[in-house]
């Protein structure tokens, strides 16, 4: 059994249903670790207080709210707890909802819910009544300091939970600058194009996608493991076509993709790297360079902490 | 203009719809600097070389893969864009399914495609246009920052929006959770209730309704704080994690009192459900008239 992350309470009208949380997803992406390039060693996080110019521990540090530059107001963790209110541990159904009126802008992270202690009565009838009302609860939880949105349904035996965003956590697409055409589609590009998406119609499979790329990344590294240089990508030359219905009727006419991959579903092609060296449970065991620091290990660092340093570049 | 956090192209067939991509979310939290206690000045995470023990500038952070053997195989970001160049400037769309049919568990982050100049609005305009008043979805792959995503793309409010998603094999089985359940299956009468009380909360889903009460609440508690004052301890109610739970024989005490309180609610005008409430339309007839059981 996972362990549950989370322990609280449902109120659905007056009925009452304790409840755990447990995760939905798990990534499997593939994991870096932060390395410094000029002698490959491990790359530490530390906390160091600006003034003294020292690494401080975690017990000697406050959470402040910057009111203004260089001025915080401190606040302790029981402090700032004080703003979870009866929220940290229950979940009010407010309102229930069709599912597909909510757009998938809304939903966060997907969680499943087993029922808490002696909850399995009110737990099934709950989930009975989901499931055949075929709506979705919405009511808001706080979890890790922090309130969501959220939507309760029946999925298969059990009740899922979505965490969701407020409605002023969406960017409204009008901030955006859409340049308007000097020459709008024509009629008969867009039933073209209609016609197209027609062609290209079918029914969701989530089994028939495979993440392609973590087998040819994990490839890559193997290749790069044996010394072997990685020549640089050619660059992709992407134009807009000037005569969109040619293109149009080209593609209705099943000519293809200019310089496409195979084209979908992907076929589980038997995996190259069948040899491969499989990757470490844990990083920074014997052979490796420097073990990380005890307590610094949440702060060492994965691709999502780069990230964070520098937003724009690792793209490109 | 922000910068984008992507930029490349949407192929369609044979047209390529070159756009710039921007997040469709944006951060309202309140966030804290984390401060040393004794003279509440800010701490800075700086990055140090473990073998030399001096701070390392952020040109000098490479990815690093660990082997099984122990040894680390450093990566560029060209390298990474070499594993799957196509897919590193381009989303190809493979497919088109109807949004209703792709459960939410698959959902991850949204982001907004705009045409990065009049040169792509044209097929843009196209591409929107096309897809406006279908309720479905372009399903299509791309990678971005080191991984590849699955991706939804649908229209939404004008603007063509990205939607990213988890592959099958990243959602987990419920399984293990569903094989724990161990209770008394609920009565017909008790479901019947239940749905009646779903009904009488039935709205339609106005996402302006919910408001993030625990964010105005911190900078409340910030505010007072920076007055001076005192800040109470939560009340025990709210930090008491004992789950409450209504037990088998009150279920249905507790179903009938719940109908009668909203009804009562809703008669006297103060529905908690506001504008958007609609009276029940398939709330199954009583079997018998609503009581309120007293629980001692």
């Amino acid at each position: 059994m996972p362990r549950s992350l989370w322990n609280g309470t449902i109120a659905f009208g007056m009925v009452r249903v304790p409840v755990k949380l447990y995760s939905a997803t798990e990534s499997k992406a593939v994991r870096f670790r932060e390395r410094h390039s000029v002698d490959g060693a491990a790359i530490e996080h530390r906390r160091v207080c600006v003034q003294e110019g020292k690494e401080i521990p975690y017990g000697e540090t406050v959470k402040g709210f910057e009111v203004s530059s260089g001025s915080y107001v401190t606040l302790s963790r029981e402090e700032i707890a004080t703003a979870d209110g009866p929220g940290a541990h229950m979940i009010e159904i407010e309102h229930f909802a069709q599912r597909t009126e909510i757009d998938p802008v809304f939903y966060e992270r997907a969680y499943r819910l087993g029922p808490g202690k002696l909850g399995d009565d009110s737990y099934l009838l709950l989930h009975a009544a989901l499931k055949r009302s075929d709506r979705v609860g919405i009511g808001r939880f706080v979890f890790h300091n922090k309130a969501h949105l959220v939507a309760l349904r029946a999925l298969d035996e059990v009740i899922a939970l979505h965490t969701m965003r407020f409605a002023d956590e969406l960017v409204p697409a009008g901030d955006l600058d859409i340049p308007t055409p000097q020459r709008k589609p024509s009629k008969l590009e867009v039933s073209a194009a209609q016609a197209l998406v027609e062609q290209l119609s079918s029914s969701f499979r989530p089994d028939e996608y495979e993440d392609t790329y973590r087998e040819a990344l994990l490839e890559l590294i193997e290749r790069k493991s044996r010394g072997e240089t990685i020549a640089a990508p050619e660059p992709v030359q992407i134009a807009p076509e000037d005569d969109l219905l040619e293109a149009l009727r080209a593609s209705l006419a099943g000519k293809g993709k200019a310089s496409g991959p195979p084209s979908s579903p992907r076929g589980k092609a038997p995996s190259s790297r069948a040899k491969a060296k499989k990757p470490k449970p844990a990083p920074g065991q014997s052979g490796a360079p420097k073990k990380v620091a005890p307590g610094s290990s949440r702060s060492s660092s994965s691709s999502g902490s780069r990230r964070s340093a520098k937003p724009a570049g690792s793209s490109r | 203009m922000a910068r984008p956090l992507w930029s490349g192209s949407l192929s369609f067939g044979l047209v390529n719809v070159p756009v710039a991509l921007f997040s469709a979310t944006r951060d309202r939290d309140v966030h804290f600097q984390l401060l040393h206690a004794p003279d509440c000045s800010p701490i800075e995470t700086r990055r140090v070389c473990a073998a030399e023990e001096k701070p390392v500038p952020w040109p000098e952070i490479a990815r690093g893969y660990e082997l099984e053997d122990g040894e680390w195989v450093l990566l560029t970001d060209e390298d990474l864009q070499a594993a799957a160049p196509r897919q590193s400037r381009t989303i190809d769309i493979e497919r088109f399914v109807e949004v209703a049919e792709i459960d939410p568990v698959y959902f991850d982050r949204s982001y907004l495609l705009v045409p990065p100049d009049e040169g792509a609005a044209r097929a843009y305009a196209l591409l929107s246009e096309t897809m406006r008043d279908s309720h479905r979805a372009a399903l299509g792959r791309f990678v971005m920052r080191a991984k590849e995503r699955l991706v939804a793309i649908r229209v939404r409010d004008g603007a063509l929006t990205l939607t990213t998603m988890l592959f099958g094999d990243e959602v987990r089985s419920a399984a293990e959770i569903a094989a724990e359940i161990d209770g008394a299956k609920p009565t017909r009468e008790q479901v019947e209730s239940a749905v009646a009380v779903i009904e009488e909360l039935g709205v339609e889903f106005d996402p302006t309704l919910y408001r993030d009460e625990h964010r105005a609440h911190l900078k409340r508690i910030i505010k007072r704080k920076q007055q001076g004052k005192k800040i109470a301890a939560a009340p025990v109610a709210a930090t008491a994690a004992e789950p409450q739970v209504t037990s088998a024989p009150d279920l249905m005490g507790a179903l009938e009192e719940s109908l009668a309180r909203i009804r009562g609610e809703t008669a006297a005008g103060t529905s908690k459900t506001g504008k958007n409430s609609r009276p029940a339309k398939k709330a199954p007839p009583k079997k018998k008239a609503p009581k309120t059981t007293q629980r001692a």
